[in-house]
């Protein structure tokens, strides 16, 4: 399968979306007003502007979030108040996109307000400081994440995300209801976003319009989630296989052993990739189900192929061919 | 691979009723066809997909077809928005 999907990626956003999206998660709360929404955000990381309070600029890293944690706070205290508002103002020359105080710490009014005046926001959040640095961290790394939209359907079966592929019309999302049918669940069809997150790790999710709406030939549009209810459902899902629907075609080499494993890229995320020919009567359902299955039995150190494979050469150095599986019926004739 | 680029005319913007009909349109011909916008890539032979982009009155889309019958794909889908879906 040849993925000619493009790949966007957000290189900014503004500090209005993060405070809107972050303020119930990590409780922030806006201590100078609503000043700043519009700075931008490019930058995943954070910085503790502790060495730039103290006076060293040099390298400073302005332009990612500052997080104030206890360090700086105290730090601050322990000057006296001109001292302590010439440290601040240090930090004012600088176009900061937005300033993060963690356990709960303020500063003096006269900062809160010159920092207003800059049009730097400052938040406070009670939580602690490796607590928010990690959540948002984790936050900005999501936002900034390389992103994909994948045509397929996608289906949490028995635990393993796996995304059915397929040119259109070959009935992917027939697969799908066959699959939350008996029992498994939805997470998108036919428009599903690839996320990847951290390193090695894929995300898949809809979008917000779709949800869980699919089409059906000959049906139309059908949702998933009041028809069949919460169990049928579920928001997101890590992509761990791919299997690609194609019309049977004699002069294809289908694997036969399952000894070589195929792997596709998506986002330079190395995922398993079955390549299944279909054709009138076939049950891709179950066989969708026992790809999940066999690829859980893989993932807890048991490789059937490789097991099968094991077995024969044993057999081939012991020189007993033909066996029969039982050696003697005894007298059990049922 | 051809690409065509077109504007929504019609005032309802890309609705349900047009996204059918770009899709049925789509699906008589065997090259693969894509739209995007804003970044955002879909299959343009996938109804979900066509209403996923929620295209208003105004907004540019960009096609792109791509394969044997590239050529006469490309004709009746533009058609179609030249058109506006014959909406006003």
């Amino acid at each position: 399968m040849k993925l000619k999907n493009k790949e966007t990626k957000k290189t900014s956003i503004t500090v209005g979306f993060l405070f809107e999206a972050a303020k119930k998660r990590f409780q922030l709360q806006q201590l100078n007003g609503q000043v700043g929404f519009d700075n931008v955000v490019k930058d995943k990381n954070l910085h503790r502007p502790g060495l730039a309070l103290a006076g060293y600029v040099e390298l400073f890293t302005y332009n990612r979030l500052q997080l104030f944690g206890n360090t700086e706070i105290k730090y601050l205290q322990s000057l006296d108040r001109s001292k302590r508002m010439k440290a601040f103002e240090t930090l004012l020359e600088f176009q900061i996109p937005c300033m993060v105080l963690t356990n709960g710490n303020v500063l003096d009014k006269e900062m809160l307000e010159a920092a207003g005046r800059k049009g730097i926001p400052i938040f406070g959040t009670p939580l602690e400081t490796t607590k928010i640095a990690y959540f948002l961290a984790d936050f900005l790394d999501d936002q900034f994440s390389p992103q994909m939209v994948l045509h397929g359907s996608f289906v949490d079966v028995y635990g393993v995300g796996v995304l059915v592929t397929g040119r259109s019309g070959i009935g992917k999302s027939e697969i799908a209801l066959d699959l939350v049918e008996r029992g498994h669940r939805l997470v998108a069809d036919d428009v599903v976003t690839v996320t990847r997150k951290g390193e090695g790790i894929l995300m898949g999710a809809g979008t917000d319009l779709v949800k869980h709406f699919m089409e059906i030939r000959g049906l139309g549009l059908l949702d998933v989630r009041s028809m069949f209810g919460i169990r049928a459902i579920r928001f997101q899902k890590r992509v761990e296989i791919v299997v690609e629907l194609e019309d049977w075609k004699g002069d294809q080499d289908y694997t036969r052993t399952g000894l070589d494993e195929d792997i596709i890229p998506i986002l330079n995320v190395e995922i398993p990739h079955v390549l299944l020919p279909i054709f009138p009567g076939k049950n891709v359902t179950v066989i969708t189900e026992t790809i999940a299955l066999n690829y859980l039995l893989k993932h807890y150190g048991y490789d059937a192929a490789k097991e099968f494979s094991k077995r024969l050469e044993g057999v081939i150095g012991a020189k007993k061919k033909g066996s029969r599986a039982i050696n003697y019926f005894e007298h059990d004739f049922e | 691979m051809i690409e065509r680029e077109v504007r929504i005319r019609n005032k309802a913007g890309l609705h349900t009723r047009p996204a059918a009909s770009i899709v049925k349109t789509a699906a008589r011909f065997e090259s693969e066809f894509t739209i995007s916008k804003d970044g955002f890539e879909i299959n343009g032979k996938s109804i979900i997909g066509v209403m996923t982009l929620a295209a208003e009155q105004g907004s540019t889309l960009l096609l792109r077809f791509d394969g044997p019958d590239e050529e006469a794909a490309a004709t009746a889908v533009v058609d179609l928005f030249d058109r506006g879906f014959d909406e006003e």
